[in-house]
């Protein structure tokens, strides 16, 4: 085992650092947006679309969960790979998909699956914690990471509710304590402009990504 | 990592003559400027950049008790984390655990701390295999160069190079489209994935408060880095640490548009540790390593303010030195008007002793850092700390005459004719041959304004 520089390093800082400590500095409450965020749904939910549209991605409102299944069915490529947290709240949609022969479910997976096989799915359904108007982000947290991360094209679920403003609200006590190893903030499809800096979609994650709230 | 730095006015020769070079870098630079201004529009600048400011000058001025508060939280988390003062400590850190887990491979995402260690080739040498898996970085690998930008690391690369490269180094067919270029690494770097150990990234920011370790990109391949392999690495600096969870709704809307003009990059990671027991994958170890390497010295100086910088790139996208010159000429991974002021700061002055020089002082780095560094009077000082250390020197030899001979009248006098006499010959000109190359020296004169003035008030 290599030994490490903690002490010696803290020592250099308390060195560098002697009297030049200074209290806590406030923080201001202020939002840095310049308009207010919208304060309902509707208006929320066209700011969203806007945002995400504009990086290539799409929202959309399903008044069903037989709706939300046709959204997803007639967009998606290849096998899907549904998660769990979908599985357990939308029990329609999932019969619907399991119907159609193409969809596997989180819960037939177990720990330390094969990553080939996480691989092997073209598109992934998965819920969300949060959406964010300002930004056109949805918040993920999911106990498989793999899927959503290989698939081609992915779907978040979403509810009305979990459709917030502005990012003031994300980054809250009420986020922060989240339970579990990580939380994922996506916005739009996996992007890069190293080359020229041209714009292209779907370099290691996702080339589509659709947003759908149901309504309920 | 090799750092050339001395030799800065040899390196910046060659590259200002490289005129394709300069087509890519201004097409490049501009564009991303001119993103970055219209991002700006629906916030408030200012505020984030004073709150961003303020919440980095806290960082730093309880940097102790806040490496304390993170190192209990990712413990929590059940990270282990590990402080390297150097570069070999950290290097070595990281080679124990590949060998502990018998790794071959090891996917790396982008991160600027691990090109400062010289990381990658470090565990190549010791035979790991170590992909870069950014875009950017995979394309510099492939060619065996270094990055040349911050945040878009094959900035100085034209398509047709890029499509030769793949064509020379893959097989690929000659195709420029760079679409078709991503797509052939996306399939090359997707069997990487699969096949990987481990993986390593660097940090945007570590909250003390909570442990997350926060990776901000738009590819999608540090979130495969640190997903798709039994052991992830983090590899990152002391000062990325800021206190709260909360304090990420400043950085999360500076970060993006700064360096690309996005509100807000495709993936933010917001990472806790390895995978908890209702989780099927993810790391079954996190390490996190804290690199000093000359950070700690910055403390409690007038330099310190150099470390709050969140490495967006926005400083080098607006400046005009560095729009010529590109960022291999500054001979350090970290190039353009910050990395004039990290590599000498961080890694000695005598080591990049030219480095602050290349600038005009413009200002406009000092503008748009979204953190508030005072960038070019950074600048400014650090050229005053290198010249004072230095003895002698025609400069110095100039300036101290120069300083007498305006004190006294006497003296002003005779150094005027001296100087006009001087300069009919081509003396003049060969004592300053340095700074007559690319100027014109001003024609002296050949009576001085007094002896005009008497002569005109006798007539
Ligand atoms: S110095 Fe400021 S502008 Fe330059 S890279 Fe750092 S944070 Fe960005």
């Amino acid at each position: 085992m290599i030994e490490d520089d903690r002490e010696k390093i803290l020592a250099s800082i308390r060195r560098g650092l002697r009297g030049t400590e200074r209290p806590s500095a406030g923080r201001s409450a202020k939002s840095p947006l310049l308009t207010e965020p919208d304060a309902d749904f509707a208006s929320r939910f066209a700011h969203f679309k806007a945002e995400l549209s504009a990086l290539g991605g799409e929202a959309a409102t399903a008044g069903s969960e037989t709706d939300l299944a046709d959204i997803v069915t007639a967009k998606k490529t290849g096998a899907i790979f549904v998660y769990d947290d979908i599985r357990t709240g939308y029990g329609t949609f999932t019969s619907l998909l399991t119907e159609s022969r193409e969809a596997r479910f989180g819960l037939e997976f177990g720990r330390g699956y094969d990553k080939r096989e996480a691989a092997s799915f073209e598109s992934a359904v998965t819920g969300c914690v949060a959406c964010i108007a300002e930004t056109g982000s949805a918040v993920i947290k999911t106990d498989m990471r793999l899927p959503a991360a290989l698939a081609t094209s992915l779907f978040v679920v979403a509810e009305e509710r979990q459709l917030l403003g502005s990012l003031d609200e994300l980054f809250t006590d009420r986020f922060g304590n989240f339970e579990g190893s990580n939380l994922l903030l996506i916005t739009g499809p996996s992007r890069t402009a190293d080359i020229e800096k041209e714009l292209v979609t779907g370099v290691h994650g996702p080339k589509e990504v659709t947003v759908v709230f149901v309504q309920r | 990592m090799e750092l050339r730095s001395r030799k800065f006015r040899t390196l910046y020769k060659t590259e200002v003559g490289n005129a394709q070079l300069r087509a890519n870098l201004s097409k490049a630079t501009l564009q991303a400027v001119d993103k970055r201004g219209q991002s700006f529009a629906e916030v408030d600048f200012k505020f984030l950049q004073d709150e961003a400011k303020k919440i980095k000058q806290e960082s730093l001025s309880r940097l102790n008790d806040l490496l304390s508060q993170f190192e209990d939280s990712a413990r929590k988390n059940n990270c282990r984390i590990f402080y390297a003062q150097t570069p070999e400590k950290a290097n070595a850190y990281v080679l124990d655990i590949a060998r502990r887990y018998g790794a071959r491979t090891a996917v790396k995402s982008k991160s600027m701390v691990t090109e400062e260690i010289g990381l990658a080739p470090f565990l190549i040498r010791n035979g790991i295999e170590t992909v870069e898996t950014d875009l950017g970085e995979y394309i510099v690998q492939l060619a065996g160069e270094t990055p040349s930008h911050i945040t878009t690391p094959a900035i100085h690369k034209s398509r047709t190079e890029i499509s030769r490269l793949f064509h020379d180094k893959l097989g690929t067919e000659l195709n420029s489209d760079p679409a078709f270029l991503t797509a052939e690494a996306r399939r090359v770097l997707r069997e990487k994935f699969l096949s990987a150990d481990i993986g390593i990234s660097g940090a945007n920011f570590l909250v003390a408060e909570t442990g997350d370790i926060v990776i901000v990109e738009n590819e999608g391949n540090a979130r495969l880095s640190t997903s798709a392999v039994k052991v992830h690495i983090v590899v990152t600096g002391i000062e990325k640490v800021i206190p709260k969870f909360s304090d990420l709704r400043i950085f999360m809307r500076l970060l993006g548009r700064s360096s690309t003009g996005q509100k807000i990059t495709s993936y933010v990671s917001l990472l806790r540790g390895p995978s908890t027991e209702d989780e099927k994958d993810g790391p079954e170890e996190v390490h996190i390593i804290l690199l000093d390497n000359g950070r700690s010295g910055l403390l409690g100086t007038d330099h310190q303010e150099v470390l709050h910088c969140i490495r967006c790139g926005a400083c080098l996208n607006v400046c005009p030195v560095y729009r010529n010159i590109g960022g291999h000429a500054y001979g350090s991974v970290y190039p353009g008007p910050i990395g004039s002021l990290v590599t000498p700061l961080y890694f000695g002055e005598q080591n990049a002793p030219d480095l602050p020089f290349a600038s005009s002082l413009c200002g406009n780095c000092t503008e748009v850092c979204p953190v508030g560094i005072d960038i070019h009077h950074q600048l400014l000082a650090v050229r005053h700390e290198i010249k004072s250390a230095k003895k002698g020197g025609v400069e110095r030899f100039i300036f101290r005459n120069y300083r007498k001979a305006m004190l006294r009248p006497g003296r002003y006098r005779l150094a005027g004719k001296i100087a006009r006499g001087l300069s009919k010959t081509p003396l003049l000109r060969y004592f300053l041959k340095g700074w007559t190359q690319h100027r014109e020296l001003p024609r002296f004169p050949s009576r001085s304004f007094r002896e005009i003035y008497k002569s005109a008030k006798a007539k």
